[in-house]
């Protein structure tokens, strides 16, 4: 695991957008300057258009900041790797792959899959879909693709996890037994996850630290560690309280959207 | 299955007829007798046809009556030996070869019943005028004579075909891929296909027989033509489609840009790709038999031209359903490669 540890340093970025139709430019971040390590659960919370989203396809390398730096390990960000593996709110299964060469793909496109195909069997283990293996994506609900998701983007056992909303386009239970899911795979591998989520409850559940983001112009607004043991109590005082802490830093910025 | 929850392995062991069976309602035994009279009716029909032909005296002469008697009865025997063998599968379990038999039972008992009517019309009471509309002996008999030298013209029109059809496509496939993937491409390549596009490929035949050194390079080009036209089209379509979602998902895993275009893009783009196929086809048919009835001196379309100023018109019947026959077998060999390989497709899209 040693070798597995990572150390993202965002450094004043920012990132803006050039608006389609005028000649307006929409900032979508500015000036994030934060530090973030293996072991770590980062949730991003904020209402839409506070830049959660831009901060993570950022880390991702799927687009570069305007100004600023982002390193890992001090080496900056140069595009999209398999050691910063991602996962989306639609779960982008490619349909014409089955369930085990989904899992494989990122294996298979680093040439890689000789030798390691226990491990895809290892994977498709964890999510328990044994009996869908030469299934296609078209044939499962939506909660098991978001399952093949997320082991399609560890398969690599990256040291960064990236997490879009991953859980955003599933019903209530579906979503809390797999956020026990993710947490179960981070605690063992103990990477750097970061997700981001509009849901509040979600945030404080599963983060060992919150960043409060707001929008116009979006930007962090608070950085909260939440001190509380895993698996957490969403009924208890303290995870109430960290609730109505967050609530109140978004409704203070002039926002009721959340409540 | 009720009791507790089914287990997911558990519930795929059950097959579709399985599942089908579980689920239908029980025949009434009056049903029952039904379905055993549509199973048995293709069999009386084809007696019928076969007592038409022989009992029934001739209106014109009939020479060598073998050939489409024994059309005939060939027909009735296959037809008795499938019944048979699906009744043994059913016996052992297996459904599946008696339904689509079932399926098509009232279809074969009509073929026969509308054989027996033309042969009735033609040959017995001579209603639609022989030799111009020749009668079903005739017609059998003619491609029975004359197998040899139909056996060449339909190698040749194959080859013809598939020469032209596979060169267009190949190329086809390379532009429409590379004008889907780079827009640099598509600039030089969308005048040519906006400007030649509305021309029907027919159009280009007479131009080629007078630019053309030989008849048969020009009708493998206007076929090709053809083919190149309907695949660039859509596969370039196809690729210019796909989902950015996927490519994001497939560069976070490590994916290089020349295998987002080989291992995302093209997959992605497969339906688009085949249907742009199957066009091409029916597109190279019909250049084929235009072509070959108005220059090149060999295959089907010539055969039936050629014949037609013979005035044999049986011949001409006989070329005709040979074209009928191998265009099918050609339309469906294409249709089963496209349900292999977007075999993906199939299945219940959620």
């Amino acid at each position: 695991m040693e070798k597995n540890k990572v150390t993202l340093k965002l450094e004043n970025v920012s990132k803006s957008f050039a608006k389609v139709e005028t000649d307006e430019v929409t900032h979508a971040l500015t000036s994030v300057t934060t530090t973030m390590e293996s072991g770590e659960f980062i949730s991003l919370v904020g209402p839409s258009g506070c830049g959660k989203s831009t901060m993570l396809r950022l880390v991702a390398g799927l687009i570069f900041p305007t100004t600023g730096k982002l390193t890992v390990n001090g080496k900056e960000i140069e595009g999209p790797a398999p050691d910063r593996g991602m996962m989306f709110q639609k779960a982008t299964l490619f349909p014409w792959l089955t369930v085990r060469d989904n899992i494989a793909f990122s294996l298979k496109m680093q040439g890689k899959l000789k030798g390691n195909e226990d491990k895809v069997e290892n994977m498709i283990k964890v999510i328990g879909l044994e009996g869908f293996r030469t299934d296609y994506p078209g044939q499962l609900s939506g909660g098991m693709a978001q399952r093949v998701a997320l082991v399609r983007s560890l398969i690599n056992e990256p040291p960064i996890l990236l997490l879009d909303e991953p859980l955003g386009a599933l019903d209530a239970f579906t979503r809390m037994n797999m956020q026990d899911e993710i947490l179960k795979i981070w605690q063992e591998k103990q990477q750097l996850a970061i997700m981001v989520t509009h849901d509040v409850d979600e945030a404080i559940y599963m983060g060992t630290r919150v960043l409060v983001m707001d929008a116009h112009p979006g930007r962090v607004i608070a950085d909260i560690p939440i001190e509380l043991p895993f698996p957490r109590d969403r009924g208890s005082r303290e995870f109430v309280e960290y609730r109505v802490d967050i609530l109140n830093k978004l409704h203070f910025a002039g926002k009721g959207a959340l409540e | 299955m009720s009791t507790n929850t089914p287990d997911a392995g558990q519930v795929q062991k059950l097959t579709r007829a399985q599942l089908k069976e579980l689920e239908q309602k029980q025949l009434t035994p009056v049903q029952r007798f039904f379905e055993l009279i549509i199973m048995i009716l293709p069999l009386v029909c084809g007696i019928i046809a076969i007592l038409e032909y022989i009992l029934i005296p001739d209106n014109s002469r009939n020479a060598n009556p073998g050939v489409y008697l024994a059309f005939l009865i060939i027909l009735v025997i296959v037809y008795n030996i499938w019944g048979w063998y699906t009744a043994y599968k059913r016996v052992k379990g297996d459904k599946v070869p008696y339904e689509k038999l079932r399926y098509r039972a009232p279809l074969f008992s009509a073929l026969f019943l509308l054989l027996a009517g033309y042969d009735y019309l033609t040959l017995k009471t001579g209603i639609l005028t022989q030799p111009f509309v020749p009668c079903l002996n005739f017609v059998a008999n003619a491609f029975w004579k004359d197998r040899a030298m139909i056996l060449e013209c339909t190698i040749h029109t194959l080859y013809l075909l598939f020469l032209g059809y596979f060169s267009g496509c190949a190329l086809g496939l390379v532009t429409g891929i590379t004008c889907g993937y780079s827009k640099r491409c598509r600039y030089w390549v969308d005048p040519i296909i906006k400007f030649l596009g509305p021309i029907p490929t027919s159009t280009w035949i007479p131009i080629m027989m007078v630019v053309a050194s030989s008849l048969f390079g020009g009708a493998v080009f206007i076929i090709a033509l053809g083919s190149w036209f309907a695949t660039t089209v859509a596969s370039m379509t196809g690729i210019a489609n796909v989902d950015k979602d996927f490519f994001e998902a497939a560069r976070t895993l490590g994916a290089t840009n020349r295998q987002l275009v080989f291992q995302v893009a093209i997959p992605h783009a497969m339906p688009n790709i085949f249907s742009g196929l199957t066009q091409a086809m029916s597109s190279s048919c019909t250049a084929i038999m235009i072509a070959e009835m108005l220059g090149v001196k060999s295959g089907l379309g010539w055969y039936m031209n050629w014949s037609k100023s013979w005035a044999s018109y049986d011949k001409m019947f006989a070329a005709l359903f040979v074209i009928c026959i191998i265009f099918t077998i050609v339309t469906k060999s294409l249709e089963a490669v496209k349900r292999y390989v977007l075999r993906w497709q199939n299945g219940a899209e959620k």
